[in-house]
């Protein structure tokens, strides 16, 4: 671990300095808090990952990461039975329904992590339904 | 015969070897305050215990009376004057195992190494300790080599379990 | 880089690691990158999480799902399922204790929810050796904080805090950084003790692998406040792991600044530096801790003057130990109102503790002080496993003491444990069962204190080791009465003279389970007896020594194996007459300390015996010694229950001529008056009455004492002993309203009228109150006879119930229906008939004396239960006084007679008194023990001499070949007749094994008894 820490190790002689890499790790280990705001599960079950579930699950995590959010929770789950219409997306803001979004690529994806996820807004266009897996 | 004494000449070479590289140790050390613990704890690690020469060099080399260098040493449960086994054997002394005749287990090692508990033999391979219950109680008398448990062991077999020990010293050196 | 989308927090405490965490990492290393996955997931190495018992563990983020036990084998599935397919693996979760059902997240785990984690909160939270994680979670922001302040404004901040040093005595650590910060000179030392020793305890450890930091930045602040430029940890060399942490946290604040010149900017300079303890129990005391740093033996010197004038190479020091350290960020953080806002006003803050010993959920706990020892225990720690019972809390180490079962409910705090003479001490925790010994547990630490002596002083050197010695006496059997009080005496001595804290407090657990458990002590020295069954002296097999009446188990039950019936019978009746009463209810507790259990399963013994019974044709009497001079002397016995029967036998078998007064038309006691037929049928309990009989034994029916004799009477016959049996027959008084109403009866006098005359009233719907075995057996007994519905209402939980478990479901197979947590507080009539039960819902509470939870009523509305009979069987009671007819017989502090325990004998001298009559209502085995001690007592009045020759162990002739490996038969199930069989009548329930199971089952003994010849 020491060693990983070295390249940014520079000497930490403020509150600034404490604050700068309380910040950047708060972000890298955000996915350890409890609350979030927003939560989206890539369903990923066979037929997910064969027809590209995983290509969208690192398009996500290159937005998450871009996006600075902490409150994101990006997940994974099996196949939720509607597999024609692979790769499918859930995105749940807190108090508001879950949408389903099908038919993904990396773009259909990155526009809906910043639409939806980021921006508040429901992209219809791309949406299968709203409710919860059952 | 033969292989005890392969074994203690390869010992002499490397202690006197090791020996030269605590006096490096002790050149680092000679001013500093609180020295000696430290300096008798890098010893053990290097040479595994503590023997006198190694104690003579240490109260040479810190500019210490040898009698408060041996004073330390035995105060401290850390410190061994002599090399712990290969292997250390532990016997069962628990309720269960004391009933079912672990104390005979006990003699019976006692006699076939030659020591007693707390010591070692002189081949270096075996240490006798006594412990209280492994948790195996329905199976006393109980005896751990390192961390092996042997259940129900008798009295007359103790012979064949520390006779694998030695075939497998035998078998290390021979391929070492 | 891609930021990874699973956080895998790995525990790599020394224990985990132990189990085998390292292996679990490479196998998830490699099964990761065979799905190509390396960089989805992030494996942290974290600090000890606590739960050591379940290691190795993986939590995994987002979410918090918590695995346990996890193997290299279970790593496959966790990657394919959780991983990839985000399907957390249920398998290996954690499942509650008690309802077995699965708990995902960590943060529901009661383990964890009912801690109140502060100091620990970053363990398994950040990767151990990251710094900048640990900055993250506000880490150094408090030193940062604590710069800006003066020395004096810190030093305000902690005392106000009210933190007390968390390694034993509780002193206030602001106070003790003000008297250091006051005292003269330029050079001062800090100093953190981490030579954590005491047997069972590893808080520190645990500390400093997971949150090295946290301690470090404490020392920050306390070198500031009292103006430190070194300091030194001083860590044991037993613990690698902690030492390596520690080594790379201090080596990351050299390189990035905040050790050193002008940290933070600021003109604080200051090093810490780490000193290897050697293994020296003494050097957890503070002056023996600086001898040790400055490089000579370990031992203590006399204070004044305390470290703070002339501490460390005689510079001002201060030692605080880690978890003390560990509190200060804390109160620099986030003030002392916050820091205070858990604990007591006197111990404000959480304390640590390494939860060890016989409780299910081992581990190390953060909980606040003042929280009580049941709910660390219970609720925490998950319980005691495999169904035993607490005994006691071995609290603070070998200087702190043991907390019995009564205390449960006490708050955990400084003031309290040492008033129990315990302390807090360091944290360690050791639960004990009732399998533990308290004399042998007083000798472990005892031995360990004698050892770890440094031996400067006399009284710790040379008092431990006579106090060492005279418990080893005690445990081999050879103690005397005396000796309880020169332990006492010693014990006393070597607190008041020893040198240092360590010596002073050494005898603390000798004097607190002298304290709390006196009488097994006693028990060890008069009765030659270890109740626990630990000491190997005292003990000949586990079974035998848990019987009360002593039957030689091993002995008949491999008599019973070689089909030596006849011989296994007289064998079992040279203790116990009712081999075939106690065949169908004894609570058997042979079978609960059963070593077999170890193996796999204990043995069927009460099913054994059930067997042998059957195959009696002719009655086994055992010897009988005649005796003209005994035939001659006069004794009488009240009551014709276990005990009297029992203590008429063992008379009868030294040549008396005892006579017994029955109350009841007849003989037998609760045996026939309270335990239903179709648990013990008639035939059986009056075979072995006419055994008793034709001993030589005279049996008066319908004899009551008071109504038909008098004591002062028999006295006048000529008795010269009288032996008081009179069990306790009264059902104890609800105590609520409308208890005068028709239709409610007691538990007792339900059993007794149908048992004695045939026929007793029974409603329609009945209510029992009560959980004990009355309560059980006056339940089944109404169904038996045509209730419509039978519902048991009682005010705990089932757990809680006294009477026999397998009871309990047979009833509940009958149909009767359990209502727990519910307590009646009014009974409503109509007419002058009750109609219902008007009920509380309870909910369980405090600890009460007895180790259990307390029902308190839960505020809910009331519950009306409709009924047309009410049966009480909430206890029972003797009306002693009633029938004593002027005599002064001393009574026991529950109302019953008062006795010698080992010979029966009461305040007056002719006056015997067993069973029920002076314990309350017990088993049949405690009975006929009673009565056995009685007739030992009352001979040895009479002749003078001990004549008691069934005492004598005598070996058994079967075969055993020790050599043998034990058989691999599972244990025998019991057989009963269908529901549908014995529901409408009075037949026996349990059906007998079969002599091709009964014989294997006695095979399955593992002849604890049997001894190697020396």
């Amino acid at each position: 671990m020491a060693s990983s820490e070295t390249p940014k190790a520079g000497k930490i002689s403020s509150l600034k300095d404490l604050q700068a890499i309380k910040e950047r790790v708060l972000t890298d280990t955000a996915l350890r808090a409890d609350g979030y705001k927003v939560c989206i599960t890539v369903h990923m079950g066979t037929c997910g990952i064969a027809a590209g579930a995983r290509e969208i699950m690192n398009t996500l995590m290159d937005e998450l990461a871009a996006s600075g959010r902490r409150d994101i929770r990006i997940t994974t789950s099996g196949c939720i039975g509607v597999c024609v219409h692979e790769p499918v997306m859930t995105v749940e803001r807190l108090n508001s329904e879950p949408v389903i979004y099908a038919k993904l690529d990396a773009n259909k994806a990155r526009l809906i992590f910043r639409e939806d996820a980021l921006g508040g807004k429901t992209v219809s266009q791309l949406a299968l339904g709203v409710g919860k897996e059952s | 015969m033969a292989v005890e004494n392969a074994c203690a000449c390869g010992e002499k070479l490397s202690e006197e070897e090791l020996l030269a590289k605590l006096d490096e140790v002790l050149l680092e050390y000679k001013d500093k305050p609180g020295a000696l613990i430290p300096v008798l704890q890098i010893a053990q690690g290097m040479l595994g215990y503590l023997p006198e020469t190694a104690l003579k060099r240490i109260a040479l080399g810190l500019n210490k009376p040898y009698s408060e260098v041996a004073g330390v040493v035995s105060f401290y449960a850390f410190f061994s004057t002599s090399p712990r086994g290969k292997n250390v054997i532990r016997v069962c002394l628990g309720t269960a195992c004391y009933v079912r005749g672990g104390k005979n287990v006990l003699d019976a090692l006692k006699h076939q190494l030659k020591i007693d508990v707390g010591e070692t033999t002189k081949d270096h391979l075996f240490s006798l300790e006594v412990a209280r219950c492994f948790g195996a109680c329905g199976l006393a008398p109980t005896i751990a080599i390192n961390d092996k448990v042997y259940k129900r062991v008798r009295p007359t077999k103790v012979g064949e379990i520390l006779e694998q020990y030695k075939e497998a010293a035998k078998q290390g050196e021979a391929h070492g | 880089m891609k930021t990874p989308r699973l956080h895998m927090m790995m525990c790599f405490g020394t224990a985990c690691v132990a189990s085998g965490a390292p292996k679990v990492k490479e196998a998830l290393v490699r099964e990761l990158q065979k799905h190509g996955m390396q960089s989805d997931v992030a494996l942290v190495e974290t600090g000890c999480n606590g739960f050591c018992a379940g290691g190795p563990i993986i939590t995994v983020y987002p979410g918090g799902t918590f695995y346990h036990d996890v193997t290299p084998h279970d790593v496959a599935e966790l990657v394919e399922e959780h991983v990839v397919k985000g399907r957390p693996v249920e398998r290996l979760m954690f499942r509650h204790p008690v309802t077995q059902k699965v708990i995902p997240c960590v943060k529901d785990i009661p383990f964890f929810a009912r801690q109140c984690v502060r100091v620990l909160h970053n363990k398994g939270r950040i990767a151990a050796e990251s710094m900048e994680e640990y900055i993250a979670q506000d880490g150094y922001a408090a030193l940062e904080h604590a710069l800006k302040m003066t020395p004096e404004q810190i030093i305000d901040e902690v005392k106000k805090s009210g933190l007390r040093g968390r390694g034993g005595a509780g002193f206030p650590t602001g106070l003790k950084w003000e008297f250091c910060r006051k005292a003269a000179g330029d050079v001062k030392y800090i100093l953190c003790n981490a030579d954590e020793g005491d047997p069972g305890a590893f808080m520190d450890r645990s500390l400093l692998e997971a949150d090295p930091h946290a301690v470090l930045e404490g020392m920050m602040i306390g070198a500031r406040a009292i103006g430190a430029k070194e300091g030194y940890i001083y860590c044991r060399a037993e613990y690698p792991l902690a030492l390596e942490r520690l080594d790379a946290a201090i080596k990351q604040c050299r390189e990035r600044g905040l050790l050193g010149k002008g940290i933070l900017g600021s003109d604080f300079d200051f090093d810490i530096f780490v000193s290897q303890g050697s293994g020296a129990f003494v050097c957890g005391e503070e002056t023996a801790l600086m001898r040790s740093v400055e490089g000579f033996r370990g031992e203590p010197r006399p204070r004044p003057p305390f470290p703070a004038q002339k501490g460390l190479w005689d510079k001002p020091s201060v030692l605080n130990n880690v978890e003390t350290f560990g509190n200060i960020p804390l109160i620099i953080r986030n003030g002392f109102e916050w820091y205070r806002s858990v604990g007591t006003a006197k111990s404000p803050g959480t304390k640590i503790f390494a939860l060890t010993g016989k409780v299910a959920n081992i581990g190390l706990v953060e909980v606040p002080i003042g929280i009580s020892l049941g709910e660390i225990v219970y609720d925490i720690g998950g319980g005691i496993p495999n169904g035993k019972k607490f005994k006691a809390a071995q609290i603070g180490g070998p200087s702190g003491g043991c907390i019995p079962k009564e205390h449960l409910n006490v708050p955990v705090d400084y003031e309290t444990l040492v008033e129990l003479g315990a302390i807090m001490g360091s944290g360690g925790l050791i639960v004990m069962d009732e399998d533990s010994c308290m004399v042998d547990m007083a000798r472990f630490f005892l031995d360990f204190v004698q050892e770890e002596s440094c031996g400067k002083c006399t009284p710790c050197r040379v008092g431990t080791k006579r106090m060492l010695e005279i418990l080893d006496r005690i445990c081999e059997g050879k103690g005397e009465m005396a000796d309880i009080d020169k332990l006492q005496a010693l014990g006393e001595q070597i607190k008041d003279t020893a040198l240092c804290g360590l010596g002073q407090t050494a005898p603390n657990p000798v004097l607190s389970t002298l304290r709390h458990f006196r009488e097994e002590y006693v028990a060890h020295i008069r009765d030659k007896k270890c109740p626990a069954g630990i000491c190997a002296a005292l003990v000949k097999a586990p079974c035998q020594n848990a019987c009360p009446a002593g039957v030689n188990v091993p002995g008949f039950v491999s008599l019973t194996g070689e089909k030596r019936y006849a011989e296994a019978l007289q064998l079992h009746r040279e203790r116990n007459p009712f081999a075939s009463v106690c065949a169908r209810v004894c609570f058997h507790t042979c079978e609960d300390k059963c070593r077999r259990d170890t193996v796999d399963d204990s043995l069927a013994i009460r099913q054994v015996k059930r067997f042998l019974v059957e195959q009696e044709v002719t009655v086994q009497v055992p010897e009988i010694r005649e005796n003209e001079v005994n035939a001659k002397k006069h004794v009488a016995i009240v009551g014709a229950g276990p005990a009297g029967l029992s203590c008429a036998y063992f008379l009868a078998r030294l040549g008396y001529r005892p006579r017994v007064f029955e109350a009841e038309p007849r003989p037998g006691g609760m045996l026939v008056q309270a335990i239903p037929a179709y648990r013990l049928p008639r035939e059986e309990l009056a075979r072995e009455v006419r055994m008793i009989e034709r001993m030589g034994v005279d049996i008066e029916a319908d004899s009551r004492l008071g109504r038909d004799f008098t004591l002062k009477g028999l006295r006048e016959e000529g008795y010269e002993a009288i032996f008081l049996a009179v069990g306790a027959p009264t059902g104890t008084k609800l105590g609520i309203p409308g208890e005068e109403l028709q239709g409610v009866t007691d538990g007792i006098r339900f059993l007794r009228e149908y048992n004695l005359r045939g026929s007793v009233p029974v409603g329609k719907k009945v209510a029992v109150i009560g959980g004990g075995n009355a309560a059980i057996d006056a339940a089944r007994t109404a169904i038996r006879l045509g209730a419509k519905s039978v519902t048991v209402l009682y005010r705990r939980t089932r757990d809680e119930m006294p009477a026999y478990a397998e009871e309990i479901t047979e009833a509940e197979h009958e149909g009767v229906q359990l209502r727990t947590l519910i307590a009646p507080t009014e009974l409503i009539g109509k007419n002058g008939k009750v109609t219902a039960v008007k009920c509380s819902p309870m909910l369980l509470g405090e600890f009460d004396r007895s180790g259990r939870r307390r029902p308190k009523e839960k505020n809910d509305a009331p519950i009306l239960v409709e009924v047309d009979q009410v049966i009480a069987a909430i206890g029972q009671s003797l009306n002693a006084s009633e029938a004593m007819d002027g005599i002064q017989v001393n009574l026991n502090k529950n109302g019953f007679f008062a006795v010698n325990p080992t010979t029966g004998q009461t305040n007056v001298e002719w006056l015997f008194a067993g069973g029920d009559a002076v314990l309350g209502p017990s088993s049949v085995a405690e009975a006929v023990a009673a009565g056995e001690k009685a007739a030992v007592g009352i001979d040895a009045m009479l002749s003078g001499e001990a004549h008691a020759f069934w005492r004598e162990e005598r070996a058994v002739d079967t075969k055993f070949d020790p050599e043998a490996e034990p058989v691999e038969y599972a244990r025998a199930e019991a057989r009963l007749i269908p529901v549908s069989k014995r529901k409408n009548n009075f037949a026996e329930v349990e059906l007998p094994l079969t002599e091709g199971a009964a014989t294997r089952e006695c095979r399955r003994c593992l002849r604890c008894d049997f001894r190697e010849e020396t």
